[in-house]
């Protein structure tokens, strides 16, 4: 396998087209082209951020065909007939405005820059639990990071998404310092 | 390069000298970091027969090469034949790289999956330039077949079976492997594996001490299988007492459960 | 507001909690970013014409450059400039303390991050492509990568000597006859990493011609005023020809305090003549890039047999790496932590040396050289209370000084509550009683440490800000201040103010920060803008309400003096009687406009004051779980008392304190950037790990605060306070778990683990 093969490039171009909030958009780009940069490219996008560029944060969490992936690991040949959501196009969406109140209402952000980020998971997590299946919403977020809150507006977030009658503060002085391991 | 059928793809690759391309995941930041793409790729297709999905036959259990980390992790299948899949899926990479990551793609780049295969003493069926065969994972891994795809994996029926696995990471989640321990009793004898920084294979003299001594005193367990890590390729001996200390602790688990 | 201000009230002291600000009017600034609605400094797509820049940086650590050609880069695709060290106009250098830093190497190079040239081009691609066409040729150069070693090495700057950039030594009494009376000594090394700040959105802005020879840069940065004086010189510009606006921006914990790429930028901006967006991605952030100084110290503290700390040595030194920056100002910062603020010392010799090498470059990064010593003193403390026999609370107790008495550099400073109550609310943390699991693998521990922490620049660095309010022509409160919004809800602080003081609601309050053509507050910095930010309102408000009223009372013909501000407008006897918007429709603007500027408070009545005069002090109490098996550590809660000041804004306090904790915990557990021959041997988030969600732990803040109501100077800075003691605490913690001490950061699984088997072997 030669992966070292410097093909310039912009050399071998695809046409991709793919449904990107609910229309279809059309590129002519490298195969190799990775979907974070054919989406701020568009003009539509800035909410996928490039935090690193090798899957490692989640700033550029996107939903594809409704799960929350990297964009910048999803290349331009795997996008025909897929279908990408990003915040910009969840502004209705009943699953995202609980998510967005939530991490509001936690104050689970500061910067924000990583924030839409989570609420794709998040929003990937409600919608699986809505079809029924039984979802860690801690887990949608394992691979988000966030460096400016230290996690606590998301954790407090998080527990009230699991349980919506709990008070948001899931871990105020109340609740007993002393408990289980995670 | 969208080949029509395996044997295509396995040509392309060949004639192209293209790599062949599942999720991307562990190739697209290889390429970001060297800032060097492929002129060409081969696009594996899941749809291709038996390259994904998770299926029950005589044999045992196959899971396609092409199926998620993340369609794994929920398949109905995982929980009656590998109870402690799902906890461990949860430790390998994250939710996100998840869904775009294959089975094979972590095999091949020595992810926390290959120490659970080799304990269960999986096979792989390969597609070659001359047609599929199958040889055992641990075979393959040895001296792998540059240019052969991989199609599935195959775990004999282990249903039953005491398994324990463990992953060693540098943080909660979302971690590098330091080491993947894996210890699964298959009614007759118990069966190591590990991988990770050191290289990833079965520790067939620590299973045959097991085998033959019962019980073993700590002492000689630890002597065992730290020689036998470091024989394998594993140099720092603090991972090493590290990893011989898991492999107890799931020894003991494992044991129990027989 | 809306805010839950308290969940528990014990006398003075509160425990934070965010409340739900869901329906507050501010929570429609929490919706623009949560729905990526907020263009951050690296967003900015939609200007017309604008250029992608990239940077070729060395490809040695060190090495002197013989030649430079970029001719072939002219003719690559969409390349439409190209600029070497020939190209910058004016200064080619830069560093706010010295300015030792090229903005493009001329002859030497000395990290791997040092910028050679610059290419801008249509797209980020083509840009970096044609860097590949630039040829450079080196001699390479012996790398300085041992700072132990370095002094000895030749000098990486001529105009330096030698690569000693720094020594100081504070000194008070006979160290060594206080030495010669103690009955217990303790000497240890210790060892803080190479931290990276890794915000989240990596440096990055636009630099935009302004059609007169001048330029605007809208960057992230956290020192707009500063940074445009430097660019000026940089340019060949007059100062008033170049112009700053901090955009919002993801994230700076200090890493943006200094020049990043804005001055390639505005070199490019200028050879075109069109707006040049320059934005590094986490590869080139985490190579060239500022990071936090690697500490070695040597500590020996004694006390006597009551306990008494009657003598304290302290030798550091500090790998600066290739340039200044703020490298000067960090180890007089460490210094001064590592007298212990917090205690009484007879006697102390507290020396540092800040060396240059080829490893990377450090600067600012939250906590500044602060947290670094007080893990050192903090250590000290547990390992002196171990040999005496006695509580680590105990001989804490003995020696904390008590408010009015003078700090540890004799200097006046206040206190916002006696620190023995933080201790002791901190020994009463329910964590104490944690049950601890003894069986099992995991083994469990609690401790605790205290960290003081001054605000403002500090010794000898002039400090002040100002700030202005005005209305807008839409009818709003607009004020401004000079300070960058990096997250740390600086706007929403400033606006709770401004409501408490003149009685109105958010909606009314419009506030501008970060325009160097607006008030000049400072850096956002040292924990400063707190601080200033209530100072200079305290000063404002009363004059611009004045100003209103009398504003209104013309035009209403009501009397001036039964006039309020209130929500939405002017009040007279509790009911509306002219809007904002309808007093700014009717009014000359420039009659209520009211500006103020003050010095950051220092002590009264010293000359040159030395140390910080405004203190605020935490203490932390952490509960770990170590993993027998694997060495492996988890923090499972942190407890923090902190005695900081009146909260303005308690959702701020609470995430700077939550933030600033996990960011300690993660230089405790899992964070460095070590070189080998001056190469970083992580580059990526893959590689170099911060915590995660699962890593973070239960947290509680406490708020104690004994501040009289007129208190001149009720408000601190907590920015930084959160990071000053989870170190310490940590490696207190699992000491109590394992009976381990770890004196080298990050603690090392693998080490740990060996000496659990040893200790296991002993049994």
């Amino acid at each position: 396998m030669n992966v070292r093969d410097t093909a310039p490039e912009g050399s071998v171009l695809e046409e991709v087209s793919f449904e990107l909030n609910g229309h279809t958009i059309s590129r002519s780009v490298p195969a190799a082209a990775s979907l974070l940069d054919i989406l701020r490219a568009s003009g539509q996008v800035t909410s996928a951020r490039a935090g690193c560029r090798v899957g490692r944060c989640g700033a550029c969490q996107v939903l594809l065909d409704g799960c929350a992936i990297p964009a910048c690991l999803v290349m331009a040949c795997q996008l025909p007939g897929r279908r990408v959501e990003t915040v910009e196009g969840l502004d209705s969406d009943p699953d995202f405005l609980t998510v967005r109140d939530a991490l509001a209402g936690a104050n689970a952000l500061q910067c924000g820059y990583c924030t839409p980020g989570f609420a794709i998971s998040l929003v990937a997590g409600l919608r699986q639990r809505r079809q029924g299946h039984q979802v860690d919403l801690a887990e949608t977020v394992a691979g988000n990071l966030c460096r400016c809150t230290g996690y606590g507006g998301l954790r407090r977030a998080v527990g009230q998404l699991s349980d919506p009658g709990h008070h948001a503060n899931a871990d105020g002085p109340g609740d007993s310092l002393l408990g289980e391991q995670k | 390069m969208r080949p029509e059928s395996p044997r295509q793809a396995v040509s392309f690759a060949k004639r192209f000298r293209a790599p062949y391309m599942a999720g991307g995941t562990w190739l697209q930041p290889v390429w970001e970091r060297d800032r060097c793409w492929p002129g060409r790729l081969v696009m594996l297709n899941p749809g291709w027969p038996g390259f994904r999905g998770v299926d029950e036959n005589s044999e045992g259990l196959t899971v396609g090469a092409l199926t998620t980390l993340d369609e794994l992790a929920r398949h109905p299948l995982t929980d009656p034949y590998l109870p402690p899949l799902k906890g461990l899926m949860n430790h390998v990479a994250g939710p996100g790289v998840r869904h775009l990551g294959t089975v094979g793609g972590n095999l091949l780049a020595g992810g926390d999956l290959l120490a659970l295969a080799l304990a269960l003493n999986a096979t792989v069926d390969l597609v070659g330039g001359k047609g599929v065969n199958s040889e055992s994972l641990a075979e393959w891994i040895r001296e792998p077949s540059p240019g052969d795809l991989l199609r599935s994996v195959t775990v004999p029926d282990c249903q039953g079976w005491p398994v324990a696995v463990e992953k060693l990471g540098h943080r909660e989640r979302f971690s590098p492997t330091r080491a993947t321990v894996a210890c699964a009793h298959d009614g007759r004898q118990v069966r190591l594996a590990v991988c990770g920084e050191g290289g990833a294979g079965r520790l067939v003299v620590t299973e045959a001490m097991l085998r033959d001594q019962g019980v073993p005193g700590l002492k000689d367990l630890a002597t065992v299988a730290g020689s036998e890590l470091q024989a394998l390729g594993w140099r720092d001996a603090r991972l090493r007492l590290a990893v011989r200390r898991i492999l107890s602790f799931l020894l003991e688990e494992v044991n129990r459960g027989v | 507001m809306g805010f839950d201000r308290t969940m528990e009230t014990r006398g003075d002291i509160v425990t934070l909690d965010t409340g739900s600000a869901a329906d507050s009017p501010s929570a429609v600034n929490l919706h623009r970013r949560i729905e990526g609605r907020l263009a951050y400094a690296t967003d900015q797509q939609e200007l017309p014409g604008l250029l992608h820049g990239a940077i070729l940086r060395s490809a040695h650590p060190h090495a002197r450059i013989i030649r430079v050609d970029s001719a072939r880069a002219w003719g690559m695709p969409g390349v439409q400039g190209v600029v070497t060290a020939a190209d910058v106009p004016g200064l080619n250098r830069f560093g706010i303390v010295v300015r030792d830093q090229p903005v493009l190497c001329d002859d030497h190079v000395r990290y791997e991050g040092d910028a050679i040239a610059a290419v801008a081009a249509d797209t980020r691609e083509q840009a970096r492509a044609a860097l590949e066409a630039i040829e450079v040729s080196y001699e390479p150069l012996p790398v300085i990568s041992d700072v132990t070693m370095a002094e000895q090495q030749a000098a990486i700057h001529d105009t330096n000597g030698s690569n000693l950039l720094a020594r100081e030594t504070l000194l008070r009494g006979d160290v060594d006859d206080a030495f010669a009376r103690c009955a217990a000594i303790v000497e240890h090394q210790y060892q803080t990493p190479r931290q990276m700040h890794a915000f989240m959105e990596t440096e990055g802005g636009v630099a935009i011609p302004d059609g007169q020879g001048g330029l605007v840069f809208r960057v992230g940065c956290q020192s707009g005023h500063r940074d445009a004086q430097q660019l000026a010189d940089i340019l060949g510009l007059a100062p008033d020809q170049v112009a700053v606006e901090a955009v919002a921006t993801g994230g700076a914990f200090g890493g943006k305090d200094e020049l990043t790429i804005q001055p390639v930028a505005g070199v490019l901006a200028l050879q075109t003549g069109r707006p040049v967006m320059i934005h590094l991605d986490r590869f080139e952030s985490c190579r060239a890039g500022m990071k936090r100084h690697p500490v070695s110290v040597k500590i020996t503290t004694g006390c006597d047999a009551g306990g008494r700390l009657l003598g304290h040595r302290v030798e550091a030194v500090l790998d600066t790496g290739a340039y200044a920056s703020l490298g000067p100002a960090v180890l007089a910062n460490y210094l001064d932590h590592a007298t212990a603020p917090l205690y009484r010392i007879e006697a102390y010799r507290v020396s540092g040396r800040l060396v240059y090498t080829n490893n990377g470059v450090c600067g600012a990064f939250r906590g500044f050289g602060g947290n670094q010593a007080t893990f050192a003193v903090e250590s000290q403390l547990d390992a002196l209370a171990q040999k005496l026999g006695i509580a680590p609370t105990a001989l804490r107790r003995i020696n904390l000084r008590s408010p009015g008495e003078p700090g540890s550099r004799s200097q006046t400073v206040r206190w916002t509550a006696p620190p023995a109550d933080v201790l002791a609310e901190a020994a009463a943390s329910p964590l104490w009683s944690a049950r601890h699991a003894g069986a099992g693998r995991w083994l469990t521990g609690t401790g605790m440490a205290m960290g003081a922490q001054g605000n403002g620049l500090g010794d000898d660095l002039p400090d002040s800000g100002g700030g202005q309010i005005s209305l807008s022509p839409a009818g709003r409160i607009r004020v401004a201040f000079g300070f960058s919004d990096f997250g740390q809800n600086i706007a929403e602080a400033i606006t709770c103010s401004v409501c408490d003081g003149l009685g109105c609601q958010e909606d009314d309050v419009e506030v501008v920060l970060g325009h160097s053509r607006g008030p000049d507050s400072g850096p956002t910095s040292a924990s400063r803008s707190s601080v200033l930010m209530h100072g200079v309102l305290t000063s404002l408000l009363p004059r611009w309400k004045a100003m209103v009223c009398h504003q209104a009372a013309r035009l209403t013909g009501y009397p001036e003096d039964g006039l309020e501000p209130g929500p939405g407008g002017l009040f007279l006897n509790n009911h509306q009687v002219l809007s904002y918007r309808e007093l700014a429709e009717s009014s000359d603007p420039d009659c209520m406009v009211a500006e103020a500027s003050q010095d950051f408070p220092v002590a009264p009545g010293h000359e040159q004051p030395v140390g910080r005069y405004l203190q605020l002090q935490i203490a932390t109490v952490a509960r770990v779980a170590v993993d027998r098996l694997s060495g492996r550590v988890r923090v499972t809660d942190l407890h923090h008392v902190t005695a900081a000041g009146r909260v303005i804004y308690p959702p701020g306090y609470l995430g700077q304190i939550e933030g600033a904790a996990v960011m300690g915990l993660g230089m405790t557990l899992t964070e460095d950037l070590p070189t080998r021959d001056g190469r970083y041997v992580a580059d990526n988030l893959d590689q170099y790990l911060i915590p995660v969600f699962h890593d973070a732990p239960r947290q509680r803040v406490d708020v104690l605060d004994n501040t009289p109501k007129d208190d001149p100077f009720p408000v601190r800075g907590v920015g930084e306070l959160g990071i000053e003691a989870v170190a310490p605490a940590i490696t207190a913690a699992i000491e109590a778990a394992t009976g381990i001490r770890v004196r080298q950061l990050p603690v090392d699984p693998g080490d740990l683990l060996m000496a659990l088997s040893a200790q296991e072997q002993d049994l």
